[in-house]
């Protein structure tokens, strides 16, 4: 692999590149879904190549290749500079400087994912959806994935580094309907369910089999529920939906390339400026925000990001206060600060992009039941269902699966069909209490998407349930 | 090798009954922001997708390794799946050898397009942009699906796509602009530029809107998205089944205005035209709605199988990597109207608003088909029948039949809207669809302003 990353570099800047950098990523991703009592999908997919990005005239140009040897190596270098060559625009790209590293990073790993019989998956995946049998259940669906990428990066400037990463996870699905009435409950969340790097003791650890029963019987009381009301109250939320509020109010606005707008044509740009940077208030004094790549079990862990800047630990926000941007080498470059750290690839056939590492907010203190205790009337929301937010991240709009009324500081009747809505700075200024360490999880996302072509990228929030007031609830369409 | 080469090595790897789906994709993708080209990309790959039977038992693996050593990995892989599974009494076999049917959708002209080529086109989109920074990109790309079973079917289609994307935006302002099309020649990424800066300079000075229900024309792109949104849950086979689409229970039954006429139409050549599905069964047209009443859904050979009443599939399964949906509409067709522009359109809603487009689509409710997002890159007010003040990005929280269940009118001329954002393997697939003027909008917020 680190030969082949060394040819293309050299064939780079033979062809005049002043900068190049080439990834071999081998991946692999596995994964058993069952669904109402049959196996619905068992695939095991594997993919691997080159991917080569140089800089010539100061203008970016990224190629790749499935071929594994020099002539692909060759051939995916030499047709990155004829891209960035044709590239047009006056082009002045600087990169923030690095010291070159060379390094490995595996992930903790107990028991490989990989190494577990596919029989053993199925049984796990049937005795849970066996579980979830209930009144009016009438979708049961449980799934176990595994991934391992391995990938090395070798840079004109020295860089040369190894990385295996290694993720497991697992969920379970269960819908019910009844006169017309259709709900959803999810465990351990919503979308995919949740994973992490570590290997199947994470997944033996979500305990899918003893939580369904829960998760059917929630589902059966859900379609018997009344929607929520809507009004403005007292809000407060699960850490897995505090955790997505995260990732799409915090973290995709603080992505560097996006405030400064090259995202606009997909996945949008950012209400914050760069001028912003360490004045402009977020959020209440609550709320600390914490982009840590060294997490462990993070799926956003690494050692060196994919321009082979070493992981590091940084504030995002700091008491409410703007304290830093996700950022590459070349955003960095532009507001002077930092040196990046936050470029990730989805495989070898796409170009590094900003993205979230793991994002996590810190805690503050109690528990959920100490959350509750000071509403006197007010909505508990938990797992997500539904998302949208507009292409600056101001106005957002989430559903979540389950709710219930607060009464008198006590969980009340379940509600269905919640949601609530807010603008992003508003929002995070009503925080006003979030648990403490102990309700503190770790939350890993598959799904998050950017780019174009589009990468999806998989990254871990950190969160806890939170209280927020004011907050407006029961949007009807 | 082409596709159909490596399909049938890949079959010929497996001891037994075994599917193989070979896709290749070449493509190019010049992406530009503030006028310069900042993300470009060359993607080749050739991906196979193994599938293997032991009885009623199947296993799946997927490689772009295919020489003889990956292949034969592969096949290893797959088989180790298969013997791992339970039995499926459900299980429909693989699809018998069939003859697709002969439609367009590949140009040579396009395929032949290279990076050079790919830079030339999104340079004239930027200059034709003037001194508006435009943000988007030029992409084409030659993609081949060819499929090889023990059952003797084979099939392989070539297909091309382009599409041009244009946001215009300033401080204050955005518009926004696309072209997608199989020839590439039928794509004039200057006139996308232009559309799109022509838009933006009406944006400028937006205010808010008190949220309430509005009389609505939606332009093609915001149509086309909130169709296809809906059309994950509503109009694919897997959510009649699980009750979660809204056609549940109502198959014969009116659920849209008698204007409103939907079909999955794969063999339309304005489209982007597709031969068989990921199973090699061929494809066809599906009425989905006709004349406002609800006619059916797109099967695929699983789905029709469990349904276990009669269904048999229409030739829409999809890509391995998306089965979870079941099989889903990628040819949607929105039958046009009689209105020539949507100026004429905006005259029969009278007093309401003008969506170019949405973004960040979500589904808040499948059952009902009610789904929330942001209006984006040029929102207008209308009044007095005509187009008029800018609007600031608007939350839309609208039921998608209650849209429909009473429009006003749709334009002459529908345009090919493309869906896919490139994730995975390169499948091109679209919405054609008119605008729509439809009585019921429903406004739940204001957003940011329209530009960067």
């Amino acid at each position: 692999m680190r030969d082949l990353c060394a040819a293309a570099v050299d064939a780079a800047t033979g062809a005049g590149a002043e900068y190049a950098d080439a990834r071999v990523v081998h991946k692999r991703d596995q994964l058993v879904a069952t669904k109402n009592g049959r196996v619905d999908r068992m695939t095991d997919a594997e993919s691997e190549g080159i991917g080569v990005r140089v800089l010539v005239n100061g203008a970016w140009g990224f190629a790749c290749d499935r071929r594994l040897n020099l002539d692909g190596a060759r051939d995916a270098a030499l047709r990155a500079c004829t891209f960035a060559r044709a590239a047009a625009g006056k082009h002045s790209r600087a990169l923030a400087a690095v010291e070159a590293r060379t390094g490995r990073y595996e992930s903790a790993v107990e028991r490989d994912p990989f190494a577990v019989p596919l029989a053993d998956k199925v049984d796990l995946c049937l005795r849970a959806d066996e579980a979830l049998q209930g009144v009016n259940v009438i979708v049961r669906q449980v799934m176990v994935r595994a991934r391992r990428e391995h990938k090395v990066l070798v840079s004109s400037e020295g860089t040369d580094v190894e990385q295996i990463l290694t993720e497991s996870g697992a969920g379970m699905d269960c819908a019910a309907a009844r006169d017309g009435v259709f709900q959803m409950r999810s465990y351990p969340s919503a979308h995919i369910g949740s994973s992490c790097q570590a290997g199947w003791e994470y997944v033996e650890g979500l305990r899918l089999v003893e939580e369904a029963p829960r998760v059917a019987e929630q589902a059966a009381a859900l379609v018997r529920a009344e929607p929520c009301p809507s009004r403005f109250t007292t809000v407060v939320l699960d850490g897995d939906q505090v955790a997505l509020q995260v990732h799409e109010s915090v973290g995709h606005p603080t992505e560097l390339d996006r405030v400064y707008g090259t995202e606009a044509s997909y996945a949008g740009t950012s209400f914050l400026k760069p001028g912003d940077l360490g004045s402009l208030r977020y959020g209440s004094e609550h709320m600390n925000i914490t982009a840590d790549p060294t997490t462990p079990g993070g799926l956003g862990s690494f050692a060196f990001d994919d321009e082979g800047v070493p992981a590091t630990r940084a504030p995002v926000v700091e008491a409410g206060r703007l304290a830093g941007f996700l950022t590459s080498r070349e955003t960095a470059a532009r507001i002077g600060a930092g040196s990046g750290g936050s470029m990730r690839a989805d495989g070898w056939n796409r170009m590094p992009l900003v993205r979230m590492t793991n994002l996590h907010i810190e805690p503050g203190e109690g528990t959920l039941d100490d959350l509750l205790a000071d509403v006197d009337d007010g909505i508990y929301m938990e797992t997500n269902r539904s998302w949208s937010i507009d292409d600056k991240r101001l106005n957002f709009q989430f559903g979540t699966q389950i709710a219930w009324e607060i009464k008198n500081g006590q969980r009340g009747r379940m509600l269905r069909d919640a949601t609530y809505t807010g603008i992003t700075p508003e929002f995070w200024g009503s925080l006003d209490a979030i648990a403490g360490r102990d309700s503190w999880r770790l939350y890993g996302l598959t799904n998050c998407g950017k780019g174009q072509p589009g990468q999806s990228a998989h990254v871990s929030h950190g969160a806890a349930p939170a209280r927020f007031r004011n907050v407006q609830v029961g949007v009807r369409a | 090798m082409s596709a159909l080469d490596i399909a049938r090595a890949a079959l010929e790897a497996v001891d037994g009954e075994a599917e193989a789906v070979a896709h290749s994709e070449r493509s190019g993708l010049a992406r530009f922001a503030g006028s310069e080209v900042h993300q470009p990309t060359l993607i080749e790959n050739l991906v196979v997708t193994l599938r293997v039977l032991r009885g009623t038992r199947a296993g799946v693996a997927t490689t772009n390794k295919v020489d003889r050593d990956g292949l034969a990995e592969l096949a290893r892989r797959a088989t180790v799946a298969a013997e791992s599974a339970p039995e499926d009494d459900t299980f429909p076999g693989l699809a018998p050898a069939a003859e697709p049917p002969q439609v367009d959708g590949y140009d040579d002209a396009t395929a032949a397009l290279g990076p050079d080529d790919q830079a030339r086109l999104a340079a004239a989109a930027i200059e034709a942009a003037g001194d508006t920074p435009v943000y988007g990109f030029f992409t084409s790309a030659a993609s081949e699906l060819a499929i090889a079973s023990t059952t003797g079917l084979t099939a392989e289609q070539r297909m091309t796509d382009a599409s041009a994307l244009v946001v215009a935006a300033a401080e204050g302002c955005s518009g926004y602009a696309e072209h997608t099309a199989w020839r590439a020649d039928d794509i004039d990424p200057a006139a996308v530029a232009r559309d799109a800066v022509d838009k933006a300079a009406r944006t400028k000075g937006a205010a808010e809107l008190e949220p309430g229900v509005y009389r609505a024309v939606l332009e093609p792109y915001a149509f086309a998205d909130l169709l296809d949104y809906f059309s994950h849950d509503s109009l694919g086979a897997l959510g009649l089944l699980e009750e979660r689409s809204y056609l549940s229970g109502r198959i014969g039954r009116r659920v849209a205005d008698e204007k409103i006429t939907i079909a999955d139409d794969p063999l339309d050549p304005h489209g982007l035209p597709k031969a068989f599905d990921f199973e090699g069964t061929p494809k066809q047209r599906v009425v989905l709605i006709e004349d406002g009443v609800a006619r059916g859904v797109v099967w695929d050979r699983t789905t029709a199988a469990r349904a276990g009443n009669g269904a048999s599939t229409t030739g829409h399964a999809g890509p391995v990597e998306s089965r979870d949906w079941g099989p889903l509409p990628y040819s949607l067709s929105v039958a046009p109207g009689d209105a020539e522009t949507v100026d004429d359109l905006a005259e029969l809603v009278g007093d309401g608003i003008y969506i170019t487009r949405l973004h960040y689509l979500g589904v808040v409710d499948p059952r009902e088909g009610v789904v929330t997002g942001m209006t984006r890159d040029g929102t207008f007010r209308i009044r007095d029948g005509q187009i008029g003040e800018p609007l600031v990005n608007l939350r839309f929280t609208v039921s998608v039949p209650d849209l429909l269940s009473d429009v006003y009118g749709l334009t002459r001329r529908a345009a090919l809207v493309n869906s896919q954002n490139f994730y995975g393997e390169r499948y091109p697939y679209g919405v054609l669809a008119p605008a729509l003027a439809a009585a019921r909008f429903t406004i739940t917020g204001n957003g940011s302003k329209p530009g960067i």
